[in-house]
């Protein structure tokens, strides 16, 4: 028959295409990191055993990112897909997953790391619904900027490196002790920093800075969106700059990809100043590993400290 | 002699204090320094032990949320309680419902392409108030091997319809980048074939996708495609399909009434824009078709390509803030086999002739919630037999054409209204002024967000 003659014979082109393709061989590990924090705490742990991509960078929300071709690309030889998890990928992650993800980065599978199932999450919502707004019914899931979550997550990302290449366990394992010392004094150091930070008033744009602000006892006194993901509207800033008016705020938290209209507004009607934050590595120029990053927000936080 | 032992005694005790303050103070040194690497040891053991018991705590809830569970499982299987339900629950799919709506404005009474067989879905929509297309999709991992999804659309043409859009299982785990599909599902052609109309950034389908796929195929067979493993993202497939929807149509004498092939490649240019190019054909095989309200019959083959390009751009790095895409796709259909125009009375004419149509539009996201976009497309119909001169298939010297403005604003990921004006011209001197209001909102699970 006609059709299956012409259909043989595109499966043979096919086929030929295949073999000729050349398989490429790695030494290394491949990690397709969700995020810049991610990507770099991947860096600090594998070493020079893992060949890291960062599907997004500082400018970009990543909860609205698309299911780009080359994220399908780069899916197809992860070995490892360390994401945030709680449902902020949830747009495009699963479907990277589906079309071009190996069996080994599915979930379940120890080449799935998603970062928010092994700290405390906050702000786990008793019962959400859509009028809420973009909330995650597992909770806050913006988690890497109180350090401490940063070591819990060191520590199953260094198992998981050893599990994929067990010859270079010993390394994995040495790199996160080498970071664990180093960061609980830089943590040690930073707390010792910020406390006169302790209790001040502080507003933000997204609800993207709780872990941060619960680390640092900063109050959180209001939120620039109406609901999280709906951007402010007038109105809803008049309600804020009323409930700001009386007290003793401290600025505007945002981060380089937040549009700072609304923020320009409450700062212009109350005299808070606006405080751009890197909140993830590559957010400001001095930003570029994770010392850095909260050695740059602290700095940031603690030089406006009036 | 006394003085002499007193000056002695005087002498060694000064030395022995001398000597016992040296060891005193270094003593001291060694003690403070001691003491340091004891505090130093005791802070660093003391954020260790808060790790875990941090991580202690993380276990517990994670415990305590897995307790909470259990009981409902292990009712589960004792006769009907209430709790029994919420433990199915646990494994339900994940639902989304679309609903739709619109409002059409048209100038002209009638609207024919000239020069085409055209499906039902193909032509105009309804005048007035309509509901279009209320989807309820399901969703899930069947195991770890297997995804299911399927979609049930409640369409009002003639009274309301169910319709099974999609129904399909794909695989998972299979290893090397290989993905495999089974069941019905809208075939992997062109750009905007695989995707539900509600996605769309228009309130109708561009022409070609209306006249040559009869607004998309959906049809039942499998699908299996390959992404290699190259940092230029490239994928390959193929899918052997029924060949019963449109443009296929009847049974045929084969198995298999139609196959598709594609591939793809794309990537980035830069941190701020990404790009896809594709090609991709769709053949069907002795296909029995009736069109244009049953008055047109084919029997014969079809063969169609199709070029598509989709390119986007985020100015300032965030698509959420601002966002620019473009569209661009082409299709050139070949027919070969025998029209008949029943109304017309032309009888069987042999007829192999083709066809073609592009479109392409760009949609400028400007503010978070709204964005502004044009689209033009345009049909060829080709040369007409001389025996079906003043059939439907005549084409009257007439390209058809549409160009369409729009404006929508998006509230959240969930919800958006837009408006679209077209002017349609697709038979001559029937110009066509189009206004449409619609409304886009989708319930339940988050949808993605594809390229």
């Amino acid at each position: 028959m006609n059709i299956h003659k012409r259909f043989l014979l595109f499966l043979i082109k096919l086929l030929l295409l295949l073999v000729l393709l050349p398989s490429s061989a790695f030494a290394q590990l491949n990690i397709f990191a969700c995020a810049p924090e991610w990507g770099a705490l991947a860096k600090e742990i594998g070493g020079t055993q893992v060949s890291v991509y960062a599907a997004s960078n500082a400018a970009q929300d990543i909860h609205h990112l698309r299911a780009r071709p080359s994220f399908l690309a780069k899916m197809r030889k992860a070995d490892l897909v360390f994401c945030t998890g709680a449902s902020l990928e949830s747009g495009w992650l699963p479907v990277l997953l589906q079309k071009a993800g190996d069996p080994k980065v599915q979930p379940g599978n120890v080449g799935h790391l998603m970062a928010s199932d092994y700290v405390m999450r906050l702000e786990i919502p008793e019962a959400v619904d859509r009028s809420m707004g973009d909330v995650h019914s597992e909770g806050n899931p913006h988690i890497h900027l109180n350090p401490h979550n940063l070591i819990l997550i060191a520590d199953e990302l260094s198992k998981r490196l050893a599990k994929l290449l067990p010859q270079q366990a010993k390394l994995f394992n040495k790199n996160f002790e080498d970071f664990h010392t180093h960061w609980l004094s830089n943590i040690d150091r930073w707390e010792q920093q910020t406390l006169s930070l302790n209790n001040k008033n502080v507003v933000v744009y997204h609800s993207n800075w709780i872990y941060l602000l619960e680390w640092l006892k900063l109050n959180r006194i209001a939120t620039l969106e109406p609901v999280p993901g709906i951007p402010p509207r007038i109105s809803h800033l008049e309600t804020v700059l009323n409930s700001v008016q009386d007290l003793n705020i401290k600025g505007i938290l945002l981060t380089p990809y937040q549009q700072n209209k609304a923020a320009a507004w409450l700062s212009k009607h109350s005299d808070i100043p606006v405080i751009e934050l890197p909140y993830t590595v590559g957010g400001n120029e001095k930003a570029k590993d994770l010392e850095s990053l909260f050695e740059e927000t602290l700095r940031i936080l603690l030089g406006t400290d009036a | 002699m006394s003085r002499l032992c007193r000056w002695a005694t005087a002498c060694m005790a000064v030395a022995l204090i001398t000597c016992s303050q040296t060891v005193f103070s270094a003593e001291n040194t060694d003690l403070t320094s001691l003491k340091n690497e004891i505090a130093e040891m005791r802070k660093l053991y003391e954020q260790k032990i808060m790790l875990l018991e941090q991580k202690v705590t993380t276990l517990q809830t994670q415990q305590d949320e897995i307790k909470n569970q259990a009981p409902a499982a292990q009712v589960a299987s004792a006769p009907a309680t209430s709790q029994r339900n919420i433990g199915s629950n646990d494994f339900n799919p994940s639902i989304g419902a679309i609903l739709q709506g619109k409002y059409n404005s048209f100038s002209k009474r009638n609207s024919e392409f000239s020069g085409f067989a055209v499906g039902e879905e193909g032509e105009r929509s309804s005048e007035g108030f309509t509901l279009d297309e209320t989807e309820i999709n399901l969703a899930a991992s069947i195991d770890d091997k297997f995804r299911g999804s399927s979609t049930i659309a409640l369409v009002q043409e003639d009274g309301t319809q169910v319709e099974l859009e999609e129904a399909y299982i794909e695989t998972l785990a299979l290893p090397f980048g290989v993905n495999a599909k089974a069941g019905r599902f809208f075939a992997s052609i062109g750009y905007l074939n695989e995707y539900h109309s509600h996605a769309d950034d228009f309130t109708d389908r561009p022409l070609p996708y209306r006249v040559f796929l009869n607004k998309q195929y959906n049809d039942d067979g499998i699908q299996a495609s390959w992404i290699a493993p190259t940092d230029l993202y490239t994928e390959l497939g193929f899918g052997l399909f029924r060949g019963s929807d449109f443009p296929g149509g009847g049974e045929g004498d084969s198995n298999i009434g139609a196959w598709t092939a594609f591939g793809r490649i794309g990537g980035d240019v830069g941190d701020n824009s990404a790009w896809r190019l594709g090609l991709s054909t769709l053949q069907v095989d002795d296909l029995e078709r009736s069109s244009n309200e049953d008055e047109l019959e084919f029997v014969g083959d079809n063969k169609m390509y199709i070029v598509d390009s989709r390119y986007i751009w985020a100015p300032t790095g965030n698509n959420r803030d601002k966002e620019l895409i473009l569209q661009a796709e082409y299709m050139r259909r070949d027919e070969d086999g025998v029209y008949d125009d029943l109304a017309a009375g032309s009888g069987p004419v042999s007829y192999d002739e083709d066809q073609s149509g592009w479109y392409a539009q760009g949609v400028y996201k400007f503010h978070p919630q709204w964005r502004l976009g044009a689209r033009y497309s345009q049909l060829n119909p080709g040369s007409v037999p001389s025996a079906l001169l003043g059939t439907a298939l005549d084409d009257q010297n007439h390209d058809p054409k549409s160009f369409s403005l729009m404006a929508d604003w998006t509230n959240s990921e969930f919800s958006r209204l837009r408006l679209q004006y077209n002017a349609e011209e697709l038979s001559d001197n029937n110009r066509d002024h189009q206004i449409t209001l619609q409304y886009i909102m989708s319930m339940g699970a988050h949808a993605a967000h594809p390229f």
